[in-house]
């Protein structure tokens, strides 16, 4: 049978000829630049060696970035939670949909430069102003996604699901929420990518540890090779949240293939 | 679940159905006065043109709409006011298969059992034995779109016949597929709706259909009146013919042919 072949197909990570070529393409110029640059008048600091940022690497402390990856997954399952459990109670009361959709557009609005110092100045505590910035920043693009999804699911389907007389607990379960599910899948991957880059950011202030605060500190010391270290290590841990997910898609969405 | 005295008697009384156009606010009566009463285990096809409130009636029936006016009564419940009496006792086949993407063929088919909380073993043992029926034993894991039209729409069978409703109701159901799948599937349904002993109430538009498959046929005019009430077995199969005739005249002038009312 078709469908018992495509069960087992889940998607590898595969690394194409091509994006490999490019990489290193880059990685040339760069040394080839770092080289140069004496020449061209750019400080030696500005563009270190390979060599110089192999060493940054190597001194990266996994506990900073184990630290920005529970805060990171911790937030994104705080919002997700909380998200779906207001689109829920939006999907069932229309007068409730009415008052705090545009309060959610309002708080989508308000760039995250304006939820850091708030927090900073609302809350005490670091981890608890780090929580709050990422849960008011993805938060709400959880509920978005999947309130119009839950809006979206096709009228036969509903109608079909209804003439069997569900309770209001298995309409959600047996026919919203399956129906929901490629675009949950959707909405982590969107956020995984602004909570990498939100945490990195609320990190920066006030944090003693994780990838942001090792930013700031390589900053403060002027050291390219150590943000460019962190940097990819930031690269390699949404590439790493990214395919987690994607394994997770294509192991739970394989009725689609 | 159907009831171990069999189905109840239907009756629709004075039943008018208004719906408000959501643009110009302008009433439209989709169904207007209809009177009829169903027989326990009959076999009822109710035929009209496009437009003319066979769709809303199904609805009402389902207990989805509530009446305008009028009532329907599946024994002493209205099926719209006593909406969850009737879990597990009314079963539909639309004219879509509208099977749910994700599952599969045996999970689909075992949707109104998981509804009406039947343990998992026997959930699965039902629907089972319903996919066999309709010949699908071979693809009780294939999911919806690794299924043929026909095939989808006998899960679709199997899903409404595994609760045991006291009711099936069946809108256009056979319509959408080629003749001969489509003859096939009419068959095994009614097969089945007789040896199950559900009352049977099909909609369709096609008057051969009608003919075929019904003890009853009831004609609608428009907006859904009752134009002509037709109970086929007093008809000589010999007269089919002039059967379709009538219906089909009946139909087009909106107005019951006189020759309905002399059966031969």
């Amino acid at each position: 049978m078709r469908h018992e072949e495509l069960r087992e197909s889940v998607p590898v990570l595969t690394f194409p000829r091509q994006t490999l070529v490019s990489l290193l393409v880059f990685a040339v110029v760069w040394e080839a630049l770092s080289h140069l640059a004496p020449y061209l008048g750019i400080p030696p600091f500005a563009i270190p060696s390979l060599v110089r940022i192999a060493r940054s690497i190597a001194t990266i402390t996994p506990i900073d970035v184990v630290v920005t990856l529970a805060r990171v997954i911790g937030a994104l399952i705080v919002s997700f939670v909380l998200g779906l459990a207001l689109a829920m109670a939006m999907y069932r009361s229309d007068s409730l949909n009415k008052y705090l959709h545009p309060m959610i557009r309002l708080l989508m609005a308000v760039p995250v430069v304006s939820w850091i110092l708030f927090a900073v100045l609302w809350f005490p505590g670091v981890e608890f102003r780090i929580g709050f910035v990422l849960v008011v920043v993805c938060g709400p693009v959880f509920l978005v996604d999947t309130l119009d999804a839950m809006h979206g699911v096709p009228r036969e389907l509903r109608h079909m699901m209804r003439s069997f007389r569900p309770t209001t607990l298995q309409y959600f379960f047996k026919l919203i929420l399956p129906a929901i599910v490629p675009t949950i899948f959707t909405s982590w991957k969107v956020n995984i990518s602004l909570a990498i880059r939100v945490v990195t950011i609320a990190e920066l202030v006030g944090a003693v540890t994780g990838i942001g605060h090792q930013l700031s500190v390589a900053q403060e010391l002027f050291s390219v090779a150590d943000v460019f270290a962190w940097t990819l290590v930031l690269v390699a841990l949404l590439f790493l949240l990214e395919a987690v997910v994607a394994r997770a898609e294509a192991r739970i969405l394989r009725w689609r293939t | 679940m159907a009831h171990m005295s069999g189905p109840p008697p239907i009756e629709v009384r004075g039943l008018r159905k208004v719906f408000r156009q959501t643009t110009t606010g302008q009433a439209v009566v989709a169904i207007d006065r209809l009177d009829l009463a169903i027989a326990p285990r009959e076999v009822v096809a109710i035929v009209g043109q496009t437009g003319c409130g066979k769709s809303t009636f199904f609805d009402l029936m389902i207990g989805l709409e509530a009446p305008s006016e009028g009532a329907i009564h599946i024994g002493d419940k209205s099926p719209y006011a006593d909406f969850d009496h009737f879990r597990g006792s009314i079963a539909t086949v639309f004219q879509q298969d509208r099977l749910l993407p994700w599952r599969s063929a045996l999970d689909n088919a075992r949707l109104p059992l998981e509804l009406i909380g039947l343990p998992e073993e026997e959930q699965r043992e039902r629907a089972l034995m319903w996919l066999n029926r309709l010949g699908l034993g071979q693809f009780t894991n294939a999911y919806p779109h690794e299924l043929s039209g026909g095939m989808r729409q006998r899960v679709a069978i199997a899903r409404a016949f595994a609760v045991g409703p006291d009711i099936l109701l069946a809108d256009e159901a056979f319509g959408h597929l080629d003749e001969v799948t489509a003859a096939e599937l009419r068959d095994t349904f009614l097969k089945l709706a007789r040896e199950c002993g559900s009352t049977a109430i099909l909609i369709t538009h096609q008057l051969e259909e009608a003919i075929g498959v019904g003890d009853r046929i009831i004609v609608f005019g428009k907006s859904a009146r009752l134009l002509a009430d037709i109970h086929v077995r007093e008809w000589d199969k010999n007269r089919y013919a002039l059967l379709r005739e009538a219906i089909q005249s009946t139909l087009q002038n909106n107005l019951a042919d006189p020759r309905l009312a002399s059966v031969p």
